[in-house]
């Protein structure tokens, strides 16, 4: 049997697809080309007329009807369009998370500077349409600054990891309609230095046969070769039998849509209509058709035709799609942090306030959430109050919520305290730390009598995240950073001692003159000299020094306390014992702090 | 109820029924803190600079107001005209008394940035009505103030030849006074530093910083309630 041939109008209409970073549509462009094709081998086709009527409407064009004049043998004609459309038929998304290992809502969005990011990438393509996609290739690059490549799932078709180009492509499947189908791609994401990555861009193309975008619904309108003619033979006398013959001459399908046949009376008056037919019948190459009536007539009948045909048509049509994803910039999140003490060293065995700043600044590219300060005070200093610190966020004061713990909470100076300040939530209260923009905090501790021979380091460990929080940026000192100074400043306590004769027999005055010659006051002096067995204490003058008289085995003990001499400070203490013997001189002893 | 009024720098006068104590009524760039014509019962320099005895004895003479002080400070207002019957030179440790009022003088220094080293101030323990006031005037040393039990504790903190705030806090801290007043700043973050410190660290001790011509009144409710309040 040979082949039907039929007059194609073919719609091949073309979507190409911008998306930006974060995979949100930006443009989509689609045209299309109308063509009729003649695959007649020995027909000509004239008098083309596509018929599109309102289904041109979604177009830019401009008729219902389009001349295509004459198609000649094998031929071809041919007009482009534009269709207007809100989106492409296979959507495409791609989640770039750069901390794949930590679930959260959203993705996380940037790299954090001098760690291992276990970069997590996940593409997916969705069929919006009622038919199937195929022939979808998808290409994915993979920068450079990522190692460690690998698939790890796919839903269909294969994908292929090429070092050498650093492609991913992803093909070999079919999305049937309205499913997706994803790519699962891991690997390690480290970076050195501040400045933005490009996250790789995406190259996407699909072909979906039988579907289009526009609403064309075009009909076709031509002539061919097709043979008509009206026999009219005498079966009696006066009796006429009159036949329409038609016959398809050409190799193509041709649709016999209307057949009419008028008789012009013999004595004239209006033309009666003898055949009205609508076959609609497929006419294959050299098949015939005939239609007659009788009539009576003394001289030959006049009679005139009206037909209607054309070559019939199929229509092929497809969709073919280019997807271009622009590639995500990737920010690199990053701190540093200063630390100061005003003043930077104290005095030994003093007490003075001392202003501690902190600032932790955004070094990096990427907009910061969170900020957590561990500070770490020594012994020997008084920690602040939580109400006495006060915090800047890009220089101005900030009076937003902060979180601030002390470890263990109390103001007690002999025991190392741990403070925690932590600021999150930036991004939904004030904004977020941008880079080059800082976080600041201040408060004052009371060094407390520190010793000249310890040593008082302050170490910190400052860390910072975005939201969604992933890996954190993390600076920190050394575990012995960050020493308060301690001016060494002399002590010395000096005691001298008299024994003078009193008014009565065995009656001797002590003069004790203790005295602070050092550069620094001195706490908790304890003096204490020895009266020799035999002899008793009577009296002191001034009488508001009175020791503490302490016996022991070879006589007893006279002990001064004083909770503070200052740099020059003197004291005179005139002592009265009474007793009988020597009375032996042994120096007086003395300590503080 | 004892009154507590502020003219600047380190002058203060307290104010107790009919009783009134001015305290250093010091000139500085050559004007005077205090009008001439203040009306005071005792008039007292703690040291013979002129920020400190200013125009002591032109008030004191107006008045007809005690004057006490060192002996150098008491020659110093002698030379500017202060009747010689109404001075006294106040000697360390020996308590100057009249009714309602006990001042013991105790020998501290100030640092003399003119001459260099050191010379005598005394710091005042001052006992008026009810309460027990420490006034140090110009003074770099704390002397035995760190034992007294004081309601009211008033410091110098500019550190020009006088304490630091942190030695002024450091005091507050030790003396544990229920009211720190600081005077004599140089900078005026000095007395934010201390007000700032003193609650921190101060255990206790609450910080008042006055301004000039502010009062401070202070007073013991039922006789054990410490109040005070700041005009």
């Amino acid at each position: 049997m040979s082949e039907r041939k039929k007059v194609v109008i073919d719609l091949e209409e073309s979507e190409k697809v911008e998306l930006g970073e974060l995979s949100e549509l930006t443009s989509v462009d689609t045209s299309g080309v109308l063509s009729v094709n003649n695959v007649s081998e020995r027909s000509r086709i004239w008098n083309v007329k596509v018929l599109l009527g309102d289904t041109r409407d979604s177009t830019d064009i401009g008729d219902d009807t389009l001349a295509a004049g004459e198609i000649d043998v094998g031929g071809k004609w041919e007009t482009n369009y534009g269709v207007a459309v809100g989106a492409p038929i296979l959507t495409f998304k791609e989640v770039f998370d750069t901390c794949g290992t930590i679930e959260t809502e959203k993705p996380h969005w940037a790299y954090v500077r001098g760690e291992e990011n276990p970069v997590k990438i996940t593409l997916t393509v969705t069929n919006e349409t009622d038919g199937e996609l195929d022939s979808i290739i998808l290409n994915k690059t993979i920068p450079n600054d990522l190692s460690n490549i690998e698939i790890a799932s796919v839903k269909s078709g294969v994908a292929e990891y090429d070092e050498g180009t650093r492609q991913v492509v992803w093909k070999d499947f079919v999305i049937y309609p309205h499913e997706d189908s994803s790519l699962v791609i891991t690997a390690t994401g480290l970076v050195e230095d501040t400045e933005p990555r490009n996250a790789g861009g995406v190259v996407i193309t699909y072909r979906g046969d039988g579907q289009q975008r526009s609403v064309l619904d075009p009909d076709l309108n031509a002539l061919t070769e097709f043979l008509t003619g009206i026999e009219t033979a005498e079966t009696e006398p006066n009796t006429w039998e009159c036949t329409l013959e038609c016959s398809n001459e050409s190799d193509l399908i041709v649709r016999l849509d209307k057949a009419e046949v008028y008789l012009t009376p013999e004595d004239g008056g209006e033309k009666q209509k003898m055949i009205e037919d609508t076959p609609g019948i497929e006419m294959e190459p050299d098949q015939e058709w005939t239609s007659s009536f009788e009539v009576e007539s003394k001289s030959t009948p006049k009679c005139t035709q009206d037909l209607a045909y054309t070559p019939v048509r199929t229509i092929t049509k497809r969709v073919l799609g280019h997807i271009e994803k622009t590639a995500q910039e990737i920010p690199v999140y990053s701190i540093d942090y200063s630390k100061t003490f005003d003043p930077p060293s104290v005095s030994s065995f003093d007490k003075t306030p001392v202003e501690v700043t902190i600032e932790v600044t955004n070094n990096g590219s990427a907009g910061l959430n969170e900020i957590t300060i561990e500070d770490n005070l020594p012994d020997d200093v008084m920690p602040p109050t939580s109400e006495h610190i006060t915090v800047w966020i890009r220089g101005k004061e900030y009076t937003g919520p902060y979180e601030f713990l002390i470890d263990p909470e109390d103001q007690d100076p002999e025991t190392p305290h741990k403070m925690t300040f932590r600021v999150e939530g930036l991004r939904n209260s004030g904004g977020e730390i941008e880079p080059g923009e800082s976080f600041k905090i201040n408060y004052a501790v009371m060094a407390w009598r520190n010793r000249p021979e310890k040593e008082y380091p302050s170490p910190i460990t400052c860390t910072a995240n975005t939201e969604p929080a992933g890996i954190p940026a993390v600076v920190a000192s050394s575990e012995d950073g960050h020493k308060l100074g301690v001016n060494y400043k002399k002590r010395a306590i000096s005691t001298k001692k008299a024994i003078n004769k009193g008014a009565g027999a065995g009656e001797y005055i002590v003069v004790l003159v203790v005295a602070n010659n050092g550069e620094v006051t001195a706490e908790n002096i304890q003096v204490s000299d020895w009266i020799p067995a035999g002899f008793e204490y009577v009296s002191t003058d001034p009488e508001d020094e009175a020791p503490e008289v302490l016996a022991v085995d070879n006589g007893s003990n006279m002990v001064w306390s004083w909770t503070r001499m200052n740099p020059g400070d003197k004291k005179k203490i005139r002592v009265t014992v009474q007793g009988d013997g020597e009375y032996e001189r042994r120096e007086p002893e003395v300590s503080s702090i | 109820m004892l009154k507590i009024v502020y003219f600047g720098k380190t002058s203060f006068a307290l104010e107790y029924n009919e009783t009134t104590i001015l305290l250093n009524p010091g000139k500085w760039d050559g004007e005077s803190v205090v009008p001439d014509d203040f009306n005071a019962r005792v008039v007292i320099a703690t040291n013979q600079s002129d920020d400190a005895v200013g125009n002591a004895a032109t008030i004191a003479v107006n008045s007809k107001a005690w004057f006490l002080g060192n002996q150098g400070t008491v020659d110093k207002v002698s030379e500017q005209g202060a009747k010689p019957w109404l001075l006294h030179v106040l000697q360390p440790e020996v308590p100057y008394e009249i009714p309602d009022v006990k001042i013991t003088p105790y020998s501290l220094s100030r640092i003399d940035e003119v001459e260099g080293g050191r010379i005598e101030n005394l710091g005042l323990y001052i006992e008026i009505g009810e309460m027990k006031v420490g006034y140090l005037g110009d003074s770099v040393l704390r002397g035995p103030f760190e034992q007294f039990d004081m309601d009211v504790l008033i410091v110098p903190v500019g550190g020009d030849g006088v304490f630091p705030v942190k030695d002024a806090v450091s005091l507050c801290i030790d003396a544990q006074p229920r009211v720190g007043i600081p005077m004599r700043w140089s900078s005026i973050d000095d007395p934010l530093k201390f007000s700032k410190y003193v609650q921190q660290f101060g255990q206790g001790t609450v910080p008042v910083v006055m301004a000039p011509n502010q009062v401070l009144e202070v007073s013991w409710a039922a006789g054990n309630e410490f109040r005070y309040e700041l005009n």
